[in-house]
């Protein structure tokens, strides 16, 4: 977290001991502070309940903060005025779960609504539409009523009319909760293609860690409004906090005997086949307790837990250490 | 005796026509401020929100044959009589603008508040929420309560001409229970179901089409 202070003059989201309480005594988000940098995908995660969509609408102004500090490009977003507000609001975009689209309006003039909203000549509005629906690969579809699509048509349509004002920053409120998981795939890559080609910032909530995996650079942890861990997604993930741990990984039942090591794969190891290379090397025989990889982002990584004796124990931990490989010992099996 | 009944039927619809535009526009404005300033409102405001709740509510529980009799003196000051189709039209409108106000009031509650909360979201003013979000979302279901006003103002109007508003209904009190003209009574009545046929059918379909 002090790193993130360190760069504070790069930051286009800057959040400082921010408090928020419905009630006193009763905080919903409790001495935050974390920034955002402009250009990266950004994941607020935890549970439902966390706090993390309230995290999300005090960066717009759609809740208000009693306490600290959230500048959004430079601005104090709980000391603008109403214009002010409306001004921020016009540069973040914002999608949300269930899309809340107009449900009498067409596609068109869904996404046409926020440039209505602000007033832009018909001639613009109709090519920015186009260009947008063209984006989110909907064009054929302008007008279509929004109860003919499906949801992640609608989501599409969500993201286009979150993107018609060209905004600098995309919020993303559990965007992808209510789609199954090819069409989330299909929206998240939709959105890692805003982020890259557009350099849009853009900022996920959610609750699906397969979300952060695909998408988000770094990530903040939030449970009962408290922040429980900030930092690169991978390397949390690799490593978790033990806060973090009941999210991302099944319990595996450990083998009782022996040292249960956990041996991560950084992305320069993934491929190359560390494990049959330690035993030929040194000769020895060990158990999988349990691994998985996963795809994150554009690399494949993941974990190992194995189980070896006691007294190769001292060999492995130095052939790991030879190779770069990333490790703990989960017990002491005896 | 065919005119009279034409023109029975022409003052009703003039009545209820009018006296239902009327409410509409001061039932909207209403629904508009409630919306507004209720606890979930734009612009929460408990103290207008609580007399507003209470003036309708009052004016909600008079009995309209009441209400009718007491307004006179304010309808003599709007129309210079209390007699007519469209003296009726004052106590029409006061009766029925309360209950436009819930109908509209409930049909722009009924619009989902993520949508609001979206049109926020890109910077969209309060005016610009009430129309061109909560009112647009919700035409739907205020055209069909404005049918089921309608109708009710058809069956008060029929009160109303029993003190000199004319229409349908004072014609089949005048012919039918009067004069013992049964026939003449059954003529005003089925034109009456017509109108009130009619009328649902119109929001029916409106309802289907804008949908």
């Amino acid at each position: 977290m002090k790193a993130s202070l360190a760069q504070a003059s790069s930051a286009i989201i800057q959040v400082r001991d921010l408090e928020k309480y419905y009630s006193p005594g009763v905080p919903v988000l409790y001495d935050l502070s974390f920034a955002i940098e402009p250009g990266e995908v950004f994941g607020i995660v935890g549970h439902s309940g966390a706090g993390k969509s309230t995290l999300l609408r005090c960066f717009n102004g759609l809740e208000t903060y009693q306490g600290g500090s959230v500048r959004v490009m430079g601005r104090e977003v709980g000391t603008l005025s109403e214009a002010g507000i409306k001004e921020l609001r016009r540069e973040l975009g914002m999608i949300f779960q269930n899309f809340s689209l107009m449900s009498r309006k067409n596609v068109f003039e869904n996404v046409a609504f926020p440039l209505r909203v602000w007033k832009m000549p018909p001639e613009a509005i109709r090519e920015r539409v186009m260009e947008l629906l063209d984006m989110v690969g909907l064009a054929d579809r302008a007008q279509e009523r929004i109860q003919n699509l499906s949801g992640g048509q609608k989501q599409r349509i969500g993201i286009a009319r979150a993107m018609a004002l060209n905004p600098k920053i995309l919020l993303c409120d559990e965007a992808t909760s209510a789609l199954d998981p090819n069409t989330t795939i299909s929206i998240l890559e939709l959105l890692r293609d805003i982020n890259q080609r557009l350099g849009i910032t853009v900022v996920v909530v959610t609750h699906q860690m397969e979300v952060v995996k695909r998408i988000c650079h770094r990530m903040l942890l939030l449970d009962n409004g408290r922040a429980q861990a900030l930092g690169l997604a991978e390397e949390l993930f690799l490593s978790p906090p033990p806060s973090l741990k009941r999210f991302v990984e099944e319990d595996f039942t450990l083998i009782p005997g022996g040292v249960n090591i956990r041996l991560v794969f950084p992305r320069e190891i993934s491929q190359q086949a560390v494990i049959t290379g330690m035993v030929r090397k040194l000769d020895i025989d060990f158990s999988i307790v349990g691994g998985r990889l996963d795809r994150y982002r554009d690399d494949v990584l993941g974990f190992l837990i194995i189980n070896v004796r006691h007294a190769d124990f001292d060999n492995v931990v130095n052939y790991l250490k030879a190779n770069h490989m990333l490790w703990e010992v989960l017990n002491d099996g005896a | 005796m065919a005119r009279e009944l034409l023109k029975a039927t022409l003052e009703t619809l003039y009545m209820v026509g009018l006296s239902t535009f009327f409410s509409m526009v001061i039932g909207f404005g209403i629904a508009v401020v409630l919306i507004i300033t209720g606890p979930r409102g734009l612009r929460p405001n408990a103290p207008v929100y609580r007399v507003l709740d209470v003036v309708v509510n009052l004016l909600r529980s008079f009995p309209f044959i009441i209400l009718m009799i007491a307004l006179i003196p304010l309808t003599s000051l709007l129309v210079g009589t209390p007699i007519g189709s469209t003296a009726a039209m004052v106590p029409l409108t006061v009766a029925a603008a309360p209950f436009m106000a819930r109908l509209i009031e409930g049909s722009l509650l009924e619009v989902d508040p993520d949508v609001v909360e979206a049109a926020r979201s890109f910077g969209a003013s309060d005016a610009q929420i009430i129309f061109r979000v909560l009112l647009k979302e919700a035409l739907p279901a205020i055209i069909l309560n404005t049918a089921v006003l309608a109708i009710a103002l058809i069956g008060y109007s029929a009160m109303a001409g029993a003190i000199g508003g004319g229409g349908l209904g004072a014609f089949a009190y005048n012919y039918g229970y009067l004069r013992f003209k049964t026939d003449m009574m059954l003529y005003a009545v089925i034109l009456l179901i017509v109108i009130v046929q009619g009328v649902q059918s119109l929001g029916n379909y409106l309802y289907r089409k804008l949908r």
